[in-house]
């Protein structure tokens, strides 16, 4: 429970606090990749942000991206990531790993694991849109197949959901 | 002189394709065709499962300067009629109240519609590989920027003109105060932009546009006029006019894919999901601002959805498209039931939420009771008892410190939001087909009003994290969340939300103090 402003709050204040503090590469890298697994995406451990978690995220994109212009050199902007590798290779790695995965839960979990590890500026943007969209089409194409084979009451239950309340008219299977 | 490289190609390329000597704009366009970049190995930065066919025609033809000519035509008459004429008939003050205020939402939503397909329709350019479809959809990039600017000038005009411009001058921010907005969001936005490109024409072009304006954009204008309006009747007509070219980009882009065997793995649960998320929303939003928001009716809503959504959209457009594979979708009869009495459950929740509105709302009249009771039997004893006690409480007079929201909480009524479509609902006070289901994923909790939302939910659960205005404002004391959303009027008191559309008695932020509404999230343990 948030029980704050929503613009102007003491969390925000306390996070833009740290984000002030990174000073180098490496390590804001590895912050926005602990915030954004911590605290985004269904994956997340934690929804305590939840208010928040958007724009501290931009804050510390807008902090990363300071960094990576002052020490990457224009050519290095375009082909790596701010975790040093290569781009083109980080992209081959994921795409192979969707293209030989056929389970659509394994498949979502590759494509929202990419984007907390790499959603730039940890990646260029021109290789994560690539990527991106790739795992993206594959993890649709899983997904949609005979969408209404699997009964609600399968579905909740591959989804490992607990179920708290079914209403009169919900389908229970 | 010699010859640059690029005037010998282009002299080499008009050697080639000689220039028509007739003025037919059809020839004109296949002369152009014959200029062409190739877009066969087109690369989009969208995801989409689905194949677009690089031969695919596009059934408009239009050519820039063609589009050009007939476009600013239409806005000379319209900002003509709308800057002479009825400025000097008073045309800005002239319809019922309730109306003014009905507008102050429509045309801000409808802006935001509007704003998103300028992207939705951009995003199909960048994913399609035939010329011929993409100037179908770069007419229509341009069709939406001319009606975000409409939609915005028609809350201008009004802020301008009518006699109650709060609300209409500053919906950009204070829309966002109440549970409205996000479902909008959702049908608007997400709808249009996220997820797979085609899965945004069949949200934005197959649905939306074939099937919503019809309701959305030309209903409105048939209301609009009954109650005295003549602004938006000459705003939306001219916007509808385009709305032929949208619908048939969509029905290209079904054609486009109808060819890959693929496609037809994926299409039909694509519409479904596509007409039950945009359904979800208009059905009883549509219903809940054309009823009580206007004081003379036209006809009950759900005969106007029958005849556009179901017969004209779910019977003959989606049948037209039955060569291609396309089914009617099987959410349509579940809808159809809702088309009967969500918009009467919604009011319910509009009218007990006022205070968190960029609008006023009101409460129905005798005369009203009396036209819902003809035309939904069965109104009266359930929904008609509520209003008539709100109103004995003196839900009206801020005198009594009375908001129907405190008889909601006191009388075991707890109003949820709908996880996928962000759509509030009452599942103990709902005469409609919606039913409460609770999940808890990851540690946190979901509510669902419906089978079809709970599936899409359980499928793509990322999709679906927008944090509901219950979650955001849980804990807070109501007056200071209206103020910090700039729900106040000039004054820096009176509320710019109201529970009547007279000019006294206004509710002030300390009224709504003096209540001591404490905002609550129902998920909450």
């Amino acid at each position: 429970m948030a029980n704050y402003k929503v613009h102007t709050n003491p969390v925000r204040d306390e996070w833009l606090g740290e984000i002030a503090k990174l000073e180098n590469l490496d390590e804001a890298t590895r912050f926005i990749q602990d915030f954004r697994q911590t605290y985004t995406t269904p994956l997340r451990t934690s929804y305590q942000l939840e208010l928040d978690s958007l724009f501290i995220e931009a804050k510390i994109e807008e902090k990363l991206a300071v960094l990576k212009a002052s020490k990457l050199t224009e050519a290095e902007l375009l082909t790596k990531a701010t975790t040093g590798e290569e781009a083109e290779q980080v992209v081959r790695t994921w795409m192979r790993k969707m293209d030989v995965e056929t389970n659509k839960y394994k498949a979502e979990e590759i494509l929202i694991k990419f984007r907390q590890i790499y959603k730039p500026p940890v990646l260029p943007v021109n290789y994560f849109l690539r990527a991106d969209a790739h795992l993206g089409s594959r993890l649709m194409e899983l997904r949609n197949v005979d969408y209404y084979a699997t009964s609600l009451e399968e579905l909740r239950k591959e989804r490992g959901v607990k179920v708290i309340h079914l209403g009169k008219n919900a389908k229970a299977a | 002189m010699p010859l640059s490289s690029a005037t010998h190609a282009a002299t080499s390329a008009l050697r080639a394709n000689r220039a028509p000597t007739s003025v037919s704009p059809q020839e004109v366009h296949r002369w152009l065709q014959s200029f062409n970049w190739d877009f066969a190995k087109n690369r989009t930065k969208y995801p989409t499962k689905y194949k677009m066919a690089f031969d695919t025609k596009e059934q408009f033809k239009l050519i820039a300067k063609e589009y050009a000519r007939m476009e600013a035509v239409k806005d000379e008459r319209q900002f003509g009629t709308l800057l002479d004429g009825m400025t000097r008939l008073g045309a800005g003050n002239r319809m019922h109240p309730r109306w003014g205020e009905t507008m102050k939402v429509a045309s801000n939503f409808l802006e935001v519609g509007e704003y998103n397909a300028i992207s939705g329709s951009a995003m199909l350019w960048d994913c399609a590989t035939a010329a011929e479809q993409k100037n179908g959809y770069l007419a229509q990039v341009l069709d939406e920027v001319r009606h975000t600017n409409q939609c915005g000038f028609v809350n201008y005009y009004y802020s301008k003109h009518y006699h109650d411009p709060a609300g209409h001058n500053d919906a950009r921010r204070t829309r966002t105060i109440g549970p409205m907005w996000k479902g909008m969001k959702r049908v608007f936005a997400d709808g249009f932009i996220s997820g797979d490109a085609v899965e945004c024409s069949i949200n934005l072009q197959l649905v939306g546009e074939a099937c919503f304006t019809n309701p959305l954009i030309v209903a409105i204008t048939e209301w609009a006029s009954a109650n005295g309006d003549e602004i938006t009747p000459t705003v939306f007509l001219s916007i509808e006019t385009d709305e032929l070219r949208h619908m048939a980009n969509g029905y290209q882009t079904i054609v486009s894919i109808a060819n890959d065997p693929a496609s037809q793995k994926y299409l039909n649960s694509d519409l479904n999901n596509a007409f039950w998320t945009q359904q979800k929303y208009f059905t009883p939003v549509l219903g809940w601002a054309f009823e009580y928001g206007s004081k003379f009716k036209v006809e009950p809503w759900v005969k106007t959805w029958n005849r556009w959504v179901y017969e004209d959209w779910g019977g003959i457009w989606i049948g037209r498209l039955g060569k291609y594979g396309v089914k009617s979708p099987p959410s349509l009869r579940d809808a159809k039931k809702d088309a009967y009495w969500a918009h009467h459950d919604l009011a319910l929740i509009a009218y007990a939420f006022w205070p968190t509105g960029f609008f006023r709302v009101s409460l129905p009249d005798e005369e009203d009771m009396e036209w819902f009771e003809a035309n939904y039997p069965g109104w009266d004893e359930h929904y008609g008892k509520i209003y008539r006690e709100w109103k004995a409480l003196g839900c009206e007079d801020p005198k009594s410190g009375f908001i129907p929201l405190q008889w909601l909480a006191k009388n075991g009524h707890t109003v949820y939001i709908d996880r996928v479509s962000q759509v509030p609902f009452c599942p103990s006070l709902s005469k409609g087909a919606s039913s409460l289901r609770i999940h808890e994923y990851n540690g946190k909790k979901h509510s669902f009003s419906d089978d079809w939302g709970e599936r899409m939910w359980l499928t793509e659960p990322e999709r679906y994290e927008c944090q509901n205005v219950f979650e955001q404002y849980a804990g807070r004391e109501l007056s200071e969340v209206i103020v910090e959303g700039h729900g106040v009027r000039s004054d820096g008191k009176r509320l710019i939300g109201q529970p009547h559309v007279r000019g006294d008695n206004l509710w002030t932020v300390e009224d709504l103090r003096r209540a001591g509404i404490v905002c609550a999230d129902p998920l909450a343990d």
